[in-house]
């Protein structure tokens, strides 16, 4: 169990950050453009090819992974884009585009001499895919024919799949029941194959109302709905538990 | 132990020359260009920002008709609009408005990272991210909207939508009260990101 899963719930934590920056420090500016790029400039996308060097698959599932295999501690400890600065370094020195040797040499030197200019050199052709990336995104939709078991309506189970790296089943969800409020026409696919926590293959989503009281008995506030979109995998029928209980 | 929850003491500093250090290597290495970074960042100055977010909502505001499409297809109502191209791009590809009306207030979180409308809204505020908000809004919203100065009574009906697969989510608030008399674009004005996310209501001037 990954507290990061688990986060919708969690009590004692005091008051909320009321802060409306999006970026606090300069530098956070630049980490958030090289991840953005780095998605635009992913293998997998149906974009032109460019010259630039970068070969491999990165996407949000990515950087969630590896926020989500942080030691719990340390993720409520960094701030959100230092996060992100510790998980795209990783991911360069791992994927051999770079030593970690030469980073921690270069950061002495930018440490020393933060006005010291970054180098110029690069093709026109790799902003434009940046820039295209951002104007026609990258939809998980496929024309792929699927039928929605479920109805609006219907009332529904929870799945409670095998704990991976990564998920996008909140884990406050797990086991509980809801009532179908959407069924998405049409069927998504998600950014990378969760493996045994089934997520990847093109599918069914639901938006899917739950009842506070049901997820926190006696602890929840009046008067709220809770609503979350989940991929088919997570969803089942609510007969089947009941007659596993009765059985 | 007590190593872990100690901050480096110059831990701005050593961010700031770390990720220039990585910018610099990519660039070197011809993984981006020495363009790349600003022109990611001027595109969300320009033509992803909530800038669009607040011309929907006040032509919600001023054309009712419009509000019921947004509502019920918010991807095809968008594209009435005179916005930036991309406005089914990064973050956007599916987006559902929800609109708050007497009685129902809608806020919206993403309980597992931080998804947001870039098109609309542009890039999520610091409070959106805050691991204490995701945990929080997911089952005393109540507690944290009047954190944030917006006290809702319980007999409003508090809407919370968690985003965790392909929608991306975002709030139209109420016209204020007394602002009949304002063009469209002073309407644009007095909405923010907050009021587009939940926590905050749009007010008049």
């Amino acid at each position: 169990m990954k507290l990061q899963h688990y986060l919708g719930g969690l009590e004692g934590l005091g008051p909320v950050s009321i802060e409306t920056r999006v970026f606090v420090e300069p530098w956070e500016t630049r980490i958030f453009a090289i991840h953005t790029a780095m998605m635009a400039l992913s293998a997998q996308l149906p974009l032109p090819q460019t010259p630039s060097a970068f070969n491999t698959i990165w996407t949000w599932a990515d950087l969630r992974k590896g926020a989500e295999s942080l030691n719990p501690f340390d993720y409520f400890k960094y701030r959100y884009y230092e996060k992100w600065l510790g998980g795209i370094s990783g991911y360069f020195i791992d994927h051999g585009y770079i030593t970690a040797e030469e980073l921690d040499a270069l950061t002495e030197e930018y440490y020393q001499h933060p006005s010291k200019p970054l180098p110029s050199a690069g093709a026109a052709a790799i902003d434009d895919r940046v820039v295209e990336y951002l104007v026609e995104g990258d939809s998980p939709a496929r024309d792929v024919l699927v039928t929605a078991e479920f109805s609006v309506g219907d009332m529904v189970r929870i799945e409670n799949v095998p704990s991976v790296e990564h998920t996008r089943l909140p884990g406050f969800l797990r086991n509980r029941t809801g009532i179908v409020e959407t069924v998405y026409p049409g069927a998504y696919t998600y950014l990378c194959d969760t493996g045994p926590d089934g997520i990847g293959p093109a599918m069914t989503v639901y938006c899917v109302r739950f009842d506070p009281n049901d997820l926190w008995p006696g602890n929840a506030e009046p008067n709220f709905s809770l609503y979350a979109d989940l991929y088919a995998r997570y969803v089942a029928s609510a007969d089947v538990s009941v007659s596993v209980e009765a059985a | 132990m007590s190593e872990r929850f100690k901050y480096r003491e110059d831990r701005e500093a050593y961010s700031a020359a770390r990720v220039r250090a990585l910018e610099a290597l990519l660039i070197k290495k011809g993984i981006i260009t020495d363009r790349t970074v600003d022109t990611v960042l001027e595109f969300f100055e320009t033509k992803m920002g909530p800038f669009n977010g607040a011309k929907i909502v006040a032509r919600a505001w001023v054309d009712p008709a419009f509000k019921e499409r947004l509502v019920a297809d918010t991807p095809k109502a968008i594209a009435e609009l005179d916005l930036p191209d991309g406005m089914a791009g990064a973050e956007g590809e599916h987006m559902r408005a929800v609109a708050n009306a007497p009685g129902v207030h809608n806020l919206i979180i993403c309980t597992l990272c931080s998804c947001y409308p870039w098109p609309v809204l542009g890039l999520p505020p610091y409070w959106y991210k805050d691991p204490t908000f995701r945990s929080r809004a997911a089952r005393e919203p109540r507690a944290v909207l009047a954190e944030f100065g917006l006290p809702i009574s319980e007999d409003v009906e508090v809407k919370v939508w968690d985003s965790s697969a392909q929608i991306r989510w975002f709030v139209v608030p109420e016209r204020p009260a007394g602002t009949e008399g304002l063009s469209e674009t002073e309407l644009e004005a007095l909405v923010t990101p907050e009021a587009m996310m939940g926590v905050a209501v749009a007010n008049a001037a």
